[in-house]
């Protein structure tokens, strides 16, 4: 599940020992926005240690490296491949299927340097302008690496000549064309971050919103953010309920060697039966298929 | 003689500062902060086994602590020497 992945700014030692305490899905080490250009060198060993040491309970955890425009992304991904805990990389401003390719070729270099298995690392792409967005889908498919990807917030509003509105309107197309694109691709689509850490009300709203749209989950700055984003992702009592009678009624259907079957007077078929898996999945009650 | 610092004085965190020291000079090592009188013998083992590492033998090494763990420790120093190599490289 990617419901919650927490960025850690790669430079603090603070927050690098305690993030994976709060409980969220993924950890997000960030070699990039949230490191000071002087820092770049002191946050890539530092982060580097931690991965090593891998103590990160059960979050799936990725580095945020630099984009492959600057000078530094090599070094970050030859400091962090080698290490045990890694799950993924996420790699900022993705614009086309090119940069995954550039960046799908120096993982396989690393990985194959290191004698890690082929493919173990996965890509969590953020398209943070207009031409990566309308590349979205040629980006999710451009390597079976890819496990998500994600649409920037301020990056992209700058790139959209637009500003923040407090219903982030502007990036309304940008979010529906993401999903479309990954779920077309079978990749996760994950949200921006919500900038306004002490607006409860403001994150539920706009976590239901995106939920509904149907992204997997969002990335977060603060760890007070997780209860309400997994509070608006887990599925209710009702709901859990709901689902397994259905997946119960669908697999006496199938031992019965009917199709379609009634539950509670609705008609139940493979689309419902589908959603109904899904909701076990984000309970925690089924693995994903 | 060339001097050097990485980290910083946040929370959990240490301040490196590493000066080059002549051949034959050995280890130096001045502990200062939170946690000097309780973990100064752990500490000075950390940053002679990351030096030993790293295969330096002379150097000076000064850390103002503020309840840095071994793990971050031993990335400040290494990230010290890095900035020193590539000081005296240039």
């Amino acid at each position: 599940m990617r419901r919650t992945m927490l960025y850690l700014p790669g430079n603090n030692p603070n927050m690098l020992t305690r993030g994976h305490l709060f409980g969220s899905d993924g950890l997000i080490l960030d070699l990039e926005d949230a490191v000071a250009m002087v820092e770049k060198d002191t946050a890539r060993i530092l982060v580097s240690k931690y991965l090593h040491q891998g103590e990160f309970g059960k979050c799936e955890v990725t580095v945020r490296i630099n984009g492959i425009d600057t000078e530094y992304w090599k070094d970050d991904l030859a400091a962090v491949v080698p290490a045990k805990r890694l799950d993924g990389i996420r790699a900022p401003k993705v614009d086309d299927a090119g940069t995954v390719k550039i960046l799908d070729e120096e993982i396989s270099r690393l990985e194959d340097k290191n004698g890690i298995p082929q493919g173990k690392l996965k890509l969590f792409c953020l398209l943070e302008t207009a031409k990566g967005i309308w590349n979205a889908y040629d980006i999710a498919t451009a390597s079976p690496r890819v496990a998500a990807i994600i649409p920037g917030g301020e990056d992209l509003r700058a790139d959209l000549k637009t500003e923040r509105s407090d219903d982030s309107t502007e990036l309304e197309w940008a979010r529906r064309m993401l999903v479309f694109a990954a779920r077309a691709a079978g990749v996760d689509p994950l949200d921006t971050v919500f900038s306004r850490v002490t607006d409860d009300a403001g994150l539920r709203k706009e976590t239901k919103f995106i939920k509904q749209l149907g992204f997997a989950g969002k990335s977060i700055i603060h760890p007070n953010q997780i209860g309400i984003i997994h509070d608006v992702f887990n599925p209710t009592e009702q709901e859990i309920a709901k689902a397994q009678k259905i997946i119960a009624a669908a697999k006496e259907a199938a031992a019965r060697g009917q199709g379609a079957v009634s539950v509670d007077g609705k008609m139940v078929d493979v689309p419902v039966v589908k959603r109904a898996e899904y909701i076990l999945v984000r309970a925690g009650l089924s693995e994903v298929k | 003689m060339k001097s050097i610092q990485a980290g910083t004085l946040e929370s959990m965190d240490c301040l490196v500062t590493l000066t080059e020291a002549p051949a034959g000079a050995g280890i130096k090592i001045a502990i200062t902060g939170a946690s000097a009188a309780r973990f100064k013998s752990a500490m000075e083992k950390k940053i002679k086994e990351t030096l030993a590492e790293l295969g330096v033998k002379d150097i000076e090494v000064a850390v103002q602590d503020n309840g840095a763990l071994d793990i971050v420790l031993g990335a400040r120093v290494e990230a010290a020497y890095a900035r020193l190599q590539k000081e005296g490289a240039r």
